[in-house]
């Protein structure tokens, strides 16, 4: 298990006054679940640089008012803190009586960047303007939400090494409407995202078992074994192996399939990556279902203790990378 | 706790065009409001200046140079010079800052520039409320304060700028929250006097009293219509003929101008007062002489330790009287000195230029020859004035360096200055010590905001003369050569408002708009922008605090600014709160509510039934009226919906069951 942070953050000031920070939100306001409504207690409202900006402007204005004892500046300059004001208690409205209804992570090879999915619901009379969706050092997602709608947003984090990483903490924030303000909250939900391998290619894909070993020139040459039969075209199927010259002559759009001949199959293990480092191995096995699912092959996966029998499609590729992806990890 | 990247990140955003253009419209419209106190160059600036980034924002094209830049910097910055001399003051700094608005347009990409563009705005509104306060501008104020406010909006909303309406809906909602709080602040914050830090003062051009008077070097008097002071009365006005507002007093003569004397000239003298008196609250506006004007003459002073009365009886004020100022007086018209006249202050009141106005002196030597005593020599000299073919003329012609022989033997026409001037000469000529006192005469009353009205157009010039056993006399010699003259300010009403014309003068309507005008004007003035320390004091007597001091001041304005926050907060929660209105949900949701307690909370992907069987469940003694409960909700919420009558049916279903719950 890891957390979502990057390491280099560990020693900037900020960052560690951050952490702290939503350490202590954390232990006051618990862990989050699914459906949860934002409330008061648990967004944090702080003026931005530009409100910083504007609060020393005003106290100019006040000041020139004051010294030339001017009714109409003084006011003027009054009028102005209110409306400043007002925007605080929009800016924390914002965020107040927001409802996540659902939260996901979507698993993602490692060290690229994963989707989170967010789903809000917005009950209020009002649109939501100005939010900002973050985790950790990711640039941030900006979305708004209508009035009384319910929208799923999309947001990244940086997936780390292989295995489960936990994305312990969310950052919601929004400087609605007038940005001199922004006001947070911390997410501490239940989120795990598996990290698959990355994908590496060092070697070809190893020739598929029950065949003699020949290289690819050679099969090349002959093209005859992997190639099996024409089959009519299925909305999944990869355009690139369409026979377009059968559909150019007239018949219907169909794929050339390579299925392995009977008996042949690509079965995945490490034994052929046996002089490789584990990760490196892993690594070339993800490249290798890909590509497998690439070519459209039927394929299975063998590893010590785990096993995936053959087949393809999207199914068959998830529970490879998983199998991948949670190889001797606690 | 945002991470200073990612906010970097947002104030370096690119903005929408129409933000841009809001932007424009409230620079401009700033600099419009400033219009006339900046330098000629400020609008054409500003506006090719503001043409010329929308023209680069359509057409893409790359914005001035680091070089160009600093050369047009250079530029502006020269002209502010050129312009004023300084770059200090509000006039120098407002247009300095249209400069350097135009100038940051030029470079404007980011959100930041377009801020800093929006904050010179809000600075150069500032600079024209601090150059003018009159009451018709305030709408322009408060409708480019909304323009900026809605600049403000569009350009806090981000990549995206919401339609106009909506912006400005918004901006407008949000000035109209913060204006209790702004009302509070204004009434309750507290008005320290005196200025944090000396500002340059513009000498502000007033018409009408000066320091000094030379009648003869004038051909034209200015008609100025500016308002001099305002004048309420507690109880009845004085008479027409009682209207001499006293100013400053004028003893020392060069034979063309008279003049103030600098100093002490020993203690104010005492003085009987005998008659009918008149209370009356002044407010006076600003004035370079420093006298507080008053009725002729007042019982004691205003007790401010900068106001003091001088030996001729002037109020001073040792403050620069930048700002208008009200004080309360009681004058009485019939008075009298005690005192003997001082040996120096005799000799001032006597002194004559050497060999000037040889005739005038001649004349004043026949005609005391031939009196036989002072008063007879007063009557003599105002017999003269009153028979010798004297005219009263706003536009007498110029006088040389022997003013009063021209004025006497050569010209015969004048006005009040000039006779004041000729008649204090002959008198001090026969050895009657003689000042010059200037004031005001009259004033016009306002029926609408109740007070005298007396303008810089009502300014006269007397005489006070030294009489043994009466003290200083009054003589107003222009009442002399043109009884008619003086009043007709008093009989025409409508040439000291600017309209001319005899036929207005049969619209008595249009008369009435005008004072009314006038009188709304002068509320403004008194309630608004003259509001000060002992207004607010007023304000906490009348609210029924009994401290009336800084500290109750301070309370008030703590507790009010608490009380606004709350109403703001509590306004939040209602709408956030905003739950679904209908019955059947209203019900549903107290049934939920019971079962909670009593059982299990609904689990978010259950329904109504999955729910309900759970938990009967869980309480077998809740099963048999929950389950039809649940049913019936159910085929009212997802089926052809139920009559009203139903849904009442339900609702006291409903009731009935958590009622017997909660026992």
């Amino acid at each position: 298990m890891r957390s979502s942070a990057p390491p280099q953050s560990r020693f900037r000031p900020r960052a560690r006054l951050e952490r702290a920070v939503s350490a202590w939100a954390r232990s006051r306001q618990g862990d989050d679940q699914a459906p949860l409504t934002l409330r008061s207690r648990r967004i944090y409202i702080l003026p931005t640089r530009t409100g910083l900006v504007a609060a020393a402007l005003l106290f100019v204005m006040l000041l020139a008012g004051l010294n030339y004892e001017n009714n109409l500046a003084l006011l003027l300059s009054f009028l102005l803190s209110g409306v400043a004001l007002v925007s605080m208690y929009d800016c924390h409205r914002t965020l107040s009586g927001l409802q996540i209804s659902s939260a996901q992570v979507e698993s993602a090879f490692a060290h690229t960047h994963g989707e989170l999915l967010l789903a809000f619901h917005n009950t209020g009379e009002t649109a939501r303007r100005s939010l900002r969706l973050r985790v950790s050092a990711v640039p941030p997602k900006l979305f708004e939400l209508a009035p009384r709608s319910t929208s799923v947003v999309r947001a990244h984090y940086q997936a780390q090494a292989r295995g489960r990483q936990r994305i312990d903490r969310l950052h919601l924030s929004s400087n609605a409407p007038l940005g001199l303000f922004r006001a947070w909250t911390w997410l501490h939900l239940p989120l795990q995202a598996l990290i698959y391998p990355a994908p590496v290619r060092v070697r070809a894909l190893p020739p598929p078992l029950g065949l003699p070993q020949r290289s690819e020139r050679e099969r090349r040459l002959t093209g005859d074994e992997e190639w099996a039969w024409l089959r009519t075209f299925r909305d999944s199927d990869p355009l690139r192996r369409v026979a377009w010259k059968a559909y150019a002559r007239g018949a219907p759009l169909m794929v050339a399939h390579y299925d392995a001949p009977a008996g042949a199959r690509r079965v995945l293990s490490l034994a052929p990556l046996h002089d490789l480092p584990l990760e490196s191995a892993l690594s070339q096995l993800a490249d290798w279902v890909l590509e497998c699912e690439r070519r459209g092959e039927s394929y299975a996966l063998e590893l010590p203790g785990r096993s995936v029998p053959a087949g393809h499609g999207l199914a068959q590729r998830r529970h490879c990378l998983e199998a991948l992806a949670l190889y001797e990890t606690p | 706790m945002s991470s200073s990247s990612a906010e970097l990140a947002e104030t370096a955003t690119p903005i929408s065009i129409s933000a841009q253009r809001w932007v424009l419209a409230g620079l401009l419209g700033a600099v419009l409001l400033n219009l006339d106190h900046t330098a000629a160059w400020c609008v054409p600036v500003a506006l090719g200046g503001g043409a010329w980034r929308l023209w680069a924002a359509q057409h893409g094209s790359r914005l001035m140079r680091r070089t160009a830049r600093l050369v047009v910097v250079v530029v502006l910055t020269l002209a502010v010079l050129l312009s004023f001399r300084t770059l200090n003051g509000v006039d120098a700094g407002a247009s300095l800052l249209v400069a350097m608005a135009t100038l940051k347009l030029m470079e404007t990409q980011q959100l930041r520039d377009w801020l800093i563009v929006l904050g010179a705005s809000l600075f150069l509104l500032l600079a024209a409320c601090l150059d003018a306060q009159t009451l018709w501008r305030m709408p322009l104020y408060a409708a480019e304060l909304w323009l900026l406010c809605t600049v403000l909006y569009a350009l806090g909303a981000g990549a995206s700028t919401p339609p106009p309406a909506l912006l400005l809906r918004g901006s407008a909602r949000s000035l109209l929250l913060a204006l209790p709080f702004a009302l509070l602040l204004f009434l309750c914050f507290p008005r320290l006097s005196g200025s944090l830090w000396s500002v340059p003062r513009e000498d502000e051009a007033v018409t009408g009293l000066g320091e000094e008077m030379s009648p003869g070097s004038i051909s034209q008097l200015s008609q100025s219509d500016e308002p001099a002071l305002r004048v309420r009365f507690e109880g009845e006005l004085p008479p027409l003929a009682e209207r001499y507002w006293r100013g400053p007093v004028l003893h020392r003569f060069d034979g063309v101008t008279w003049r103030r004397v600098v100093g002490q000239h020993g203690a104010p003298p005492t003085l009987e007062f005998a008659g009918r008196s008149y209370r009356y609250e002044v407010t006076l506006e600003p004035n370079k002489h420093g006298v507080l004007i008053a009725l002729e003459l007042p019982r004691g002073i205003p007790e401010q330790p900068s106001i003091y009365a001088t030996f001729d009886y002037q109020i001073m004020s040792a403050k620069a009287l930048n700002g208008a100022s009200s004080y309360r007086l009681e004058s009485f018209p019939e008075h009298r000195s005690l005192d003997g006249l001082d040996p120096g202050v005799r000799r001032l009141d006597l002194a004559l230029p050497n060999g000037r106005n040889p005739r005038s002196v001649a004349l004043a030597q026949s005609l005391r020859a031939s009196a036989s005593d002072d008063r007879a020599y007063v009557k003599a000299v105002l017999d003269y004035l009153e028979h010798g073919g004297f005219e009263y003329t706003l536009t007498p012609p110029r006088l040389g360096a022997n003013s009063i022989d021209d004025l006497l033997f050569n010209t015969h026409e004048g006005f009040c200055g000039h006779y004041a001037s000729a008649f204090a000469t002959l008198m001090r000529a026969g050895g009657i010590p003689a000042r010059v006192v200037t004031g005001y005469l009259g004033g016009e009353w306002n029926r609408f905001g109740g007070y005298l009205l007396i303008r810089q157009s009502n300014a006269h010039a007397w005489t006070e003369v030294w009489l043994d056993g009466m003290g200083w006399v009054r003589i107003d010699p222009t009442a002399v050569v043109a009884p008619d003259a003086l009043h007709r300010d008093l009989d025409d009403v409508l040439a000291g408002m600017g309209v001319s014309g005899s036929g207005i003068k049969t619209l008595p309507w249009l008369i009435a708009t005008l004072q009314a005008w006038q009188a709304v004007n002068a509320w403004w003035q008194d309630e608004f922008i003259d509001f000060n320390m002992s207004k607010q004091m007023h304000l906490l007597g009348a609210l029924g605090l009994k401290d009336r001091d800084l500290e109750s001041l301070v309370t008030l304005l703590a507790a009010g600014a608490t009380l606004w926050l709350s109403l703001l907060a509590w306004r939040g929660r209602q709408r956030s709160a905003a739950l679904p209105r209908d019955i059947l949900s209203r019900s549903w949701r107290a049934l939920e509510r019971a079962l909670t307690r009593a059982a299990a909370p609904r689990a978010p992907h259950e329904g109504p039934i999955a729910y309900s069987e759970r938990v009967a469940g869980e309480r077998p003694d809740l099963a048999a009226t929950l389950r039809p409960l649940a049913r019936h909700y159910a085929r009212l919420r997802y089926g052809a919906g139920g009559s009203a009558a139903q849904l009442q049916r339900f609702r006291r279903a409903v009731r009935f069951f958590t009622a017997r719950l909660r026992r």
